[in-house]
Formats: structure tokens, sequence, C-alpha cells
């Protein structure tokens, strides 16, 4: 059976007869006749036979990983920011922003590629600057540059902009999972003002492994 | 042929009383009733406002209307009072300010029932053109619900099963008291329940509030449509309180 998060810029498959670990693939490569079994994230509705909506996918995903009674899970994808609070092993609350996140994880690609940086090497700001997503926060990093500040430096603040919007979305926990493809970012992993645990970018896709619409999994693990 | 009269909100009985022994035809100026672009609003109102008074304004300017009756006060909200004020303005015909005390309870039968959500939702929403009560239904046994004020986007109802029962300002406008703040703030805390209230609109605070209160609530808010984010988060709070579809059982 084949597994997909169709993100919007990365899709992450696992086949279950196949595949040891998953594949990631960039999202313009994928055939156009190219379909899933069960499909999750933002291009799943056109391309699986079958779609489980991203919270819940999260959810069960960081169910299966997290194995404390309480955790905030915090998802920071291409385009919007996602969050799920269990307590006591239940979920008791969630987050979908979709439209003041619009395009965080994908404008801090495009200013790496754009800019040269390589975010392993840039240290973590002191300040940031005030961002609500990543298409209005690319005025700040360019009135900064034309301000004098470095490239990387501009770009810093931006990323930490951003991180400090998403931790504050996600309800300013003591201890955050972070999941997508930004954990590979230590700069934007950095930025957060607390603990965090990365997760990789296949919670998702982890979150797809039991069938979907089964009340009885959902109900006997999430309530 | 017969006078056609807008209405915004709930007004009292009394101004439906006399509207129906007219027998005039009423339009719910609150719904949208033309395929055009609430963008028309903009002349009159901000682009950022409750999208049920921009509706209301868009119906106003593009109708044929002979009058319109606009409830203002705790019935309906300041903002109405004051597009009444702008439609006063802006429109060759009279527009009347009316405040809705009622406090005859007529009963909320549909708002237990177990039709499906949307159907619920448009019986009770018509149902404040006649001042009878609604006739009575099957009560069924909640398993889910669903508070606030009818969305301007009824697409966003489709996620919930037949089981879900309606409280907030919906419920009060079938029991036709819209003013009824305690029960309009009545909701069963062994549901899993949605709060439910327009951008914009002073009832978040009371969505949030309630919501925040509630041990098993998701407070959610939409504009002039529902955003494929806010369906998304309807239905995966559903899903993952347990919530399946709805069979319906007396009780």
């Amino acid at each position: 059976m084949l597994l997909a998060d169709f993100g919007t810029s990365y899709c992450k498959l696992f086949d279950t007869e196949q595949d040891t670990e998953p594949r990631i693939i960039p999202a313009r490569e994928l055939p156009c006749d190219f379909r899933a079994d069960i499909g999750t994230g933002h291009n799943a509705k056109r391309r699986s036979r079958q779609t489980v909506n991203e919270l819940t996918a999260l959810a069960k995903g960081g169910n299966r990983l997290i194995a404390e009674p309480d955790f905030t899970l915090l998802d920071c994808g291409s385009r919007d920011i996602k969050f799920v609070h269990f307590r006591n092993g239940k979920m008791a609350d969630m987050g979908w922003n979709a439209e003041c996140g619009a395009s965080m994880g994908f404008t801090i690609e495009l200013l790496a590629q754009y800019y040269r940086i390589d975010y392993g090497q840039v240290p973590v700001p002191e300040s940031g600057f005030s961002v609500t997503c990543g298409v209005l926060g690319l005025s700040s990093i360019f009135d900064a540059v034309a301000a004098g500040s470095s490239e990387s430096e501009a770009a810093a603040k931006f990323v930490r902009g951003i991180a400090r919007n998403a931790y504050q979305f996600a309800g300013s926990p003591q201890k955050l999972h972070l999941s997508g493809g930004l954990c590979g970012n230590p700069l934007f992993v950095g930025c957060f003002p607390c603990e965090v645990v990365p997760l990789g970018r296949f919670v998702l896709l982890e979150g797809l492994k039991r069938p979907p619409h089964d009340p009885m999994n959902l109900s006997r693990s999430l309530l | 042929m017969p006078q056609q009269i807008g209405i915004v909100g709930v007004p009292p009985l009394a101004v439906i009383r006399q509207l129906n022994a007219e027998q005039v035809r009423i339009v719910d100026l609150d719904e949208p009733q033309l395929v055009l672009s609430i963008d028309q609003s903009d002349q009159y109102l901000p682009r950022v406002y409750c999208a049920i008074l921009r509706t209301v304004l868009l119906n106003a300017l593009n109708l044929r209307l002979d009058r319109i009756y606009v409830d203002v006060g705790p019935g309906k909200c300041d903002c109405a009072l004051h597009v009444a004020a702008v439609l006063k303005d802006i429109l060759c015909i009279p527009v009347i300010a009316t405040r809705n005390t009622d406090t005859e309870g007529f009963g909320h039968p549909i708002c237990e029932s177990g039709l499906p959500l949307i159907e619920k939702m448009q019986r009770i929403t018509k149902g404040v053109q006649c001042c009878t009560p609604s006739p009575s239904s099957l009560a069924c046994t909640p398993t889910a619900g669903f508070w606030g004020v009818p969305p301007r986007d009824f697409s966003i109802l489709e996620p919930f099963p037949n089981s879900t029962h309606i409280y907030g300002w919906t419920r009060c406008m079938e029991n036709k008291t819209p003013a009824d703040l305690e029960l309009e703030a009545h909701c069963n805390p062994a549901v899993p329940t949605v709060f439910f209230a327009q951008s914009f609109c002073a009832k978040t605070a009371l969505a949030k509030h309630l919501a925040a209160r509630h041990p098993k609530a998701l407070w959610v808010d939409s504009d002039v449509s529902a955003s494929s984010s806010v369906r998304a988060k309807i239905e995966a709070f559903l899903e993952l309180s347990g919530v399946t579809g709805g069979g319906c059982a007396a009780g």
C-alpha cells in the first residue's frame, strides 16, 4: 500500500510492502498521473484514492511517536503551520493556520537559495523581525539589507520572527515537538525559546500507517 | 404583486405578525440572496467587517424592497445598529430599527432533532418569518454540538452528523427570544462542540469564552466563506473526538 504526504513543496512516500524508509520527492517532479492509496497533505485530494485530514494524520502520527501523555506537536510546512496538544493522552487542543503562516517554509527555502545562505552556519540572532507570514516578512528583509545589515543577518532575523510566531501559535509550551522539513534547519530550531524535540518530516506519514476512518482506533488512542 | 420586505436579524414577533397579516413577501437579508461579489459592499462598509452585515448591505442595494426592518440591540448587535444608520442614509425606502426583547419562549425542537444540520439551520432561519412555533420533532441523542449563529456559508456545517444539536444564538432564534443571553450561553458539556462565530463579530468573545470552559470544544471563526483550513479543523476535531456519522435515537 502506497502512503503519501503530499506537501506543497515535497512529497513524502512510503510503500508498506517495499520500503524500509520513507522517500522524499520534490512535488514538482511527481508525474501528473501519480496516485497514492492513502494520502494526506495539501495536494492529497487530487492524488490519492483515499485521503486523511492533515490534522488527523498529525495527531495520529504524534500519538505513535511521542511516548508522553502531555505534549504539544507543531508541524511547520511550506505554506502553513498546525499543531495538536495532548493532555493526559487525549487531544485537548488543535490549530491550523493556513493564512497568516502562509508560505513560511517555502519562503525560508527560497531565501536560502537566492542569498546562498547555509542556515547551519548562521548564528541565532538576539532579536528578530515581527513577521506574521513569509510573504509579508520579506519587506523587513529588504529594508534591513537597505539599512546595512548583511543578507544572512536579515534572513536570520526573519527566520527568528517566523519561529517565534509559530511558537506562540502553538500556545507557547515549555517543550515543543517539531514536525516538518524545518526540523533540519538548525537556525529555525534554535530560534524557539523552549526545549525543542525535532521529529523530522515523516510524522504525518506515520499517522497514515493506521487505517483511516477507523473510529475505534481514534477513540481508543486519542480520547 | 405583494410587497417585498427585508428583515435583518430577528425582528419582534409583533412586527412579524404585522407582516404576515399584510401578506407581504419577507426576504431574509442576512442570507446571500444574489450571486454577486460581496466586494460591492466595500463602497459603504469596511472590507474587514462582519460578512453577514456586508451581505445585508449587498442585498439591500440590489433587491427591489419596499421597506426594511433591522433588529438592533441585545437581540442582534451594535454593528446592525450602525448598518441600519448606513442603510437609512443610502436607501430611498423606509429602514426601521427594532429592538427585540421578546421573552416568551417558543421552544427549540429543530435544534434537537435528527435532521441534517444544514436542513436544521435552513428551517430555523426560515422560521423567523412566521410567528408560530416550529413543528414538533423527535429529539435525538446528541453526539456533537454546534454553538453559534447561522454561518454565512452553510458548507461549514457539512462535516457534522445528523445527531448534532444546535446551541447558541441559533437556538434563541428558534425560541424567538434572540436577546436571551442565558439561553445563548447554554451548551452541553457532554458532547464535543464547535463554537462558531463570524469573523469580526462581537460574539467571537462569547464563543471563545464558552469554548475555553467546555471540556471538548473547538472555537472557530469564519469570514465570507469557509476556508479549507476551517473545514479541515472541524473535520479533524469531530474525527479525533470520536464523533461518527449520526444515527438518531429518541431521547
